[in-house]
């Protein structure tokens, strides 16, 4: 995608996605200041720069994901770092005092918003921090974020991989992907819910439904089942569980494989079916609940997906969000239940920038509009 | 007969010496012809199926000759009682707790002793296989219980007319019956049992497995149980049912602050199950979550659902298993889901014997050499339990079922039923005209009324047989069973799908074979009809004296001065019993002058002049003055055309031959 170089936007360059859980704020940090800029940069903006850019952590719950900046990215003829950076959705109030500690509305600048809290943090942003956003559409900007993003690539790198013998645990390995052509593709956005939309050209896309078992259902329930509080805290139990020991198994009813329908033994015929008796609900532990957790909100994206995959007869799948973030497991489960249901027909693919496209696609309108 | 089932174990382990009795014999009937047992046991119920045979007393008509000489006094036609054996088939429903009571129940009154295997099918087959063999000394054969669940299936929605309903919670009456499509296929079933089976069925041996979800009634009860503490199922779906999930979702309005309105997506819409439980320092009440999970598995089984029967292009969508039976709270949440899912397109559908489903296949599976798919059953709505309530409030005991037994009964009947080819759609052809679980006064007017008229009934029926033994007890039976009839569908209108008077007239029959009254009017009816025919042949000589289009007018107003005869007016039935002829001609003076309400006589008139019809079909009551004095001598014009004529009765025999000798004589003569 090529932005005109016509009318350039003022810095500060931000793209901010406020989703139901976290916030995700991309930042465009110019490295072609000239010394005449600088010198006309006003304090407010400078401390702004140097505040994110020479930390990683802000405040007690925000941070910057390092390892995806895009170094050396030009952006509207300016050279620059894109920095990501996430903060949960409930700590907007202290992001908004930053905002107003640090004068941010002296810049007159356009803040760029996109997801559901542009529209439920609107008044707060005026009121509190004397912002006004220019709200955008979260699937607009999704898309507009994945395709750019795939087009500059992760500095030289792939951004989209897919998973090598998915069915094969022990050779099953990330490769990159190269997206020529990518449509139509399903592209399917796991955050605190699901939304799944086929896209069939750039600016031709539609939501074909979405699951409110998402990855809000999963920390949402790991949290009640097991007591822990942080999504990494989670991954790192289910990690260590055995789901197995939780879920009915096909074989768990039939001895082995039922093979009148196709059902092989260790497909999972009841999520969280073993739970119904006392002794096992008694004999597993909150790492085996966490993963079946996993598992079951895990499968049921990949069911559902297949089967829009099936009704709009799309064979490639993009799955991005930040439930994938640090969730190896996740993706290659998706991977594999694509493949195996589908019997090779469909082809699971993943984004390096998980959660943070849509974030990207508002500060593409920034920059777009001006 | 009474048997006790004891000390049964109580959940939780300790006994809780829970003795109840039974009338075994009022549930287990006709054991003596029983045969071909099948039996399927599922988590907390078994179902027992048998076919029987029952003796019973039918009314048969003998015409006499009258060719060679007819006196004043003699009978046209003798109508004498008559044994004759029919097929009955017999469902049970009842608490495994009990099996072991009912199986010694059974093999003691079991006296066929040809039966040598008993299909079994459902998860607990495997668990009592050594139990039944060791009680009832039958080979225990296992049937798959799928195809016996699609088979049970195919069997209610063929011979049972309103078997399925969609839920409309909170609605006048809960349940809104369907009629029954000629074609039953394709449709998709959604059995939800601990996980979910998605199977299309397209005729009857034809189905597939076309998909699943793990996610089913055991994630609700193992999940609800590790969240609630709660450990059975029905508790968990009463905590739901009083829970609020918002407290524990987020909702689009949680996100968004409002609605997404380029979306269509309200702000109530769930965007994200327990998203809202993410937290560690917060408590959730166990209604909160319950209700909460109770959602998202009946949106994600709807929208699986859905996307299935998109798919495959299906729209009759069927539910079942035990997340479902009988539970309003699921009921709705799963018609919500797909309501939500299909924008309205598709309709949950539910089934009035879902529970019996795989009994009644894994029965016609060991039925096979009977034929039983070749003939059309009935439900017999005096042995039937028919459909409980299951609004909480109106029914506070439905939940406490212990020691319930519910009864389905089927009778073969007399010919195979098809529908009438004539009908231009026959899925929308409501043959009655007032829904009367619908609409509250009219029900509570007819019920009155067949109450009211009850004791006559009684009357006729032991004038009817003054002959036979304990027709009086007998009577006495019938009257105590059809009042508690009454009295159930004044409570549970919606218990044998749609009520009507038809179903009212019909539920009054069953209860009366019951008992052996096969025909309660049979001597009223030969009294008429003896009077009838007598003046039958006046009345031919007088049309034949008029004019060509004077009789057919005449013709025309006899038969709607027969209709006025069926209002059964009590004035008239008096003119009636002293003399037909002058009632009749009564009846024909009463008729309004044309113009009529209806009124395309002018057109009949025109028809008439042209060639004969070919073919005419009339629907008649099968007695009385009116088929006799007014359709007799109409069919019998139509017969002279060259028309061929068949009938419809709506209550089979008594006067079909004599139809048929009359219409002869008059095509001859």
């Amino acid at each position: 995608m090529k932005i005109k170089d016509a009318k350039k936007p003022s810095f500060p360059w931000f793209g901010m996605d406020i989703g139901g859980t976290l916030v995700k704020l991309v930042y465009f940090e110019p490295i072609d200041i000239t010394a005449e800029e600088e010198q006309e940069e006003v304090e407010s903006l400078k401390s702004i720069r140097r505040y994110l850019t020479s930390n990683v952590a802000y405040g007690s719950t925000g941070l910057r994901d390092v390892h995806l900046e895009l170094k050396d990215l030009t952006l509207c003829g300016r050279k620059g770092n894109l920095h990501f950076i996430r903060f949960p959705t409930h700590d907007m109030p202290a992001f908004l005092q930053m905002g107003r500690d640090k004068h941010f509305s002296s810049l007159h600048t356009m803040l760029c918003a996109t997801g559901g809290g542009a529209y439920k943090f609107d008044r707060d942003f005026y009121t509190m921090a004397d912002l006004r956003l220019r709200k955008l559409d979260e699937l607009d900007c999704l898309i507009k974020g994945v395709l750019y993003i795939e087009s500059v690539r992760f500095n030289g790198h792939s951004e989209c991989y897919y998973f090598e013998n998915p069915t094969d645990p022990d050779l099953c390995q990330q490769k990159p992907y190269k997206l020529e052509n990518p449509y139509p593709l399903l592209l399917v956005n796991i955050g605190s819910g699901v939304s799944i939309l086929a896209v069939y050209s750039k600016d031709n896309y539609k939501r074909v439904t979405g699951t409110s078992l998402g990855g809000g259902s999963f920390l949402g329930l790991c949290c009640l089942l097991t007591g822990c509080s942080t999504f990494e805290e989670a991954l790192e139990m289910a990690s260590c569980g055995d789901s197995t020991r939780v879920d009915k198994l096909v074989r768990d009813i039939y001895g082995g494989d039922y093979d009148k329908f196709g059902l092989p033994g260790w497909a999972v015929a009841s999520s969280f079916g073993n739970m119904m008796c006392k002794e096992k609900r008694e004999s597993i532990s909150k790492e085996d609940l966490a993963r079946a957790t996993l598992v079951t909100i895990t499968n049921n994206i990949g069911s559902i997906t297949r089967m829009c995959a099936l009704n709009e007869n799309i064979q490639r799948v993009v799955f991005v969000g930040n439930f994938l973030r640090i969730n190896t497991l996740s993706m290659k489960l998706l991977a594999y239940a694509m493949d195996y249901w589908s019997k090779g027909q469909l082809k699971a693919l993943f984004l390096k920038h998980e959660g943070y496209f849509g974030a990207v696609g508002a500060l593409l309108e920034l920059l777009n509009q001006s | 007969t009474k048997m006790a089932a004891c000390s049964r174990i109580g959940r939780g382990g300790h006994s809780m010496d829970k003795s109840i009795t039974l009338p075994a014999d009022e549930i287990f009937r006709n054991l003596e012809n029983a045969k071909r047992f099948a039996i399927d046991i599922g988590g907390s119920l078994t179902k027992l199926a048998y076919y029987s045979t029952v003796q019973h007393k039918v009314a048969k008509v003998r015409s006499f000759d009258h060719s060679v000489k007819e006196t004043e006094d003699d009978p046209l036609y003798e109508i004498s009682v008559q044994e004759e054996i029919t097929a009955r088939l017999h469902f049970i429903k009842f608490e495994n707790a009990y099996i072991e009571t009912c199986l010694d129940f059974v093999k003691d009154h079991l006296v066929n002793t040809d039966t040598k295997v008993i299909k079994a099918t459902g998860g607990g087959a495997y668990k009592f296989k050594d139990l039944i063999e060791k009680k009832l000394k039958l080979k225990v054969d296992k049937e798959d219980e799928m195809s016996c669940l699609i088979k049970g299936c195919n069997f209610v929605l063929k011979n049972i007319p309103h078997e399925a309903f969609v839920y409309v919670r909170h609605a006048d009456s809960e349940f809104r019956f369907q009629n029954t499509h000629p074609d039953i296929f394709p449709y998709l079933l959604i059995n939800i049992g601990s996980g979910v089976s998605i199977v299309k069925v397209e005729s009857e041996d034809q189905f597939e497995r076309i998909g699943g979800s793990s996610i089913g009634g055991g994630t609700f009860w193992g999940l609800g149980a590790l969240l609630t503490k709660t450990k059975r199922f029905d508790e968990l779906l009463q905590l739901a049912s009083r829970g609020q999930h918002a407290s524990v979702d987020m909702l689009v309005k949680d996100i968004y602050g409002g609605a997404y309105g380029t979306l269509g997506l309200t702000g109530d819409l769930i965007a994200s199950s327990f998203g809202k439980s993410a937290t560690a320092d917060k408590e959730f009440s166990k209604e909160d979550m319950a209700k909460s999970l109770l959602h998202m598995i009946s949106n994600d089984i709807g929208q699986l659902a859905c996307l299935y029967a998109k798919l495959h292009n299906l729209t009759r969508v069927y539910f079942g298993g035990f997340f479902i039976r009988g539970h309003p709270v699921t009921m709705h949440t799963i018609t919500y889901s797909i309501n939500f899912f299909t924008k309205g397109e598709v309709q949950a559908l539910f089934l009035r014997h879902e529970g019996y489903l795989g009994a009644i296949g894994a029965f016609l599976k060991g039925a096979e050499e009977d034929n039983p798919n070749q003939y059309s059953w009935g439900e017999n709505y005096a042995g039937s339990s028919g459909l409980m309530s299951v609004s909480p409030e109106l029914n506070p005991m439905q939940r406490a079922r212990s020691g319930t037994f519910d009864m389905l009964e089927m009778d073969r009947l007399e010919r195979q039923l098809v529908n009438l080819p004539l009908l231009q759609d026959p899925s929308s052809y409501i043959p009655d005209t007032m829904d009367l679980t619908e609409d509250a006064v009219a029900r509570e007017y007819w019920l009155f009324c067949f109450e009211e008229a009850l004791e006559g009934v009684v009357k006729r029926a032991i004038a009817s047989q003054p002959d036979l033994p304990q027709t009086r007890e007998r009577a006495e039976k019938f009257s105590q069973k059809y009042r508690h009839k009454l009295q159930t569908l004044r409570h549970q209108p919606f218990a044998y799908g749609s009520l009507t008077v038809r179903s009212l007239l019909d539920t009054r029959e069953h209860c009366l074979n019951e008992f052996n009254f096969p025909d309660p009017y049979s001597k009223i009816k030969q009294r008429e009809n003896d009077m009838a025919l007598k003046y039958f042949q006046k009345a031919v000589k007088s049309l034949e004296s008029l004019s060509w289009e004077q009789r057919q007018f005449a013709l025309v107003k006899g038969l709607l001065a027969g209709n006025v005869f069926d209002w059964g007016a009590k004035a008239i039935s008096d003119v009636l019993e002293t003399n037909a002829g002058f009632g009749f001609e009564e009846a024909k003076r009463k008729l309004q002058e044309r113009p009529w309400l209806v009124d395309s006589y002018n057109q009949w008139l025109e028809r008439l002049k042209g060639p004969p019809h070919k073919c005419a079909l009339f629907f008649v009551d099968n007695s009385g003055i009116d088929i006799i004095l007014g359709v007799f001598p109409f069919v019998r014009e139509l017969l002279c055309r060259g028309t061929e004529v068949s009938s419809f009765y709506e209550h089979s025999f008594v006067l079909r031959s004599h139809l048929h000798c009359k219409c002869a004589l008059s095509l001859t003569s």
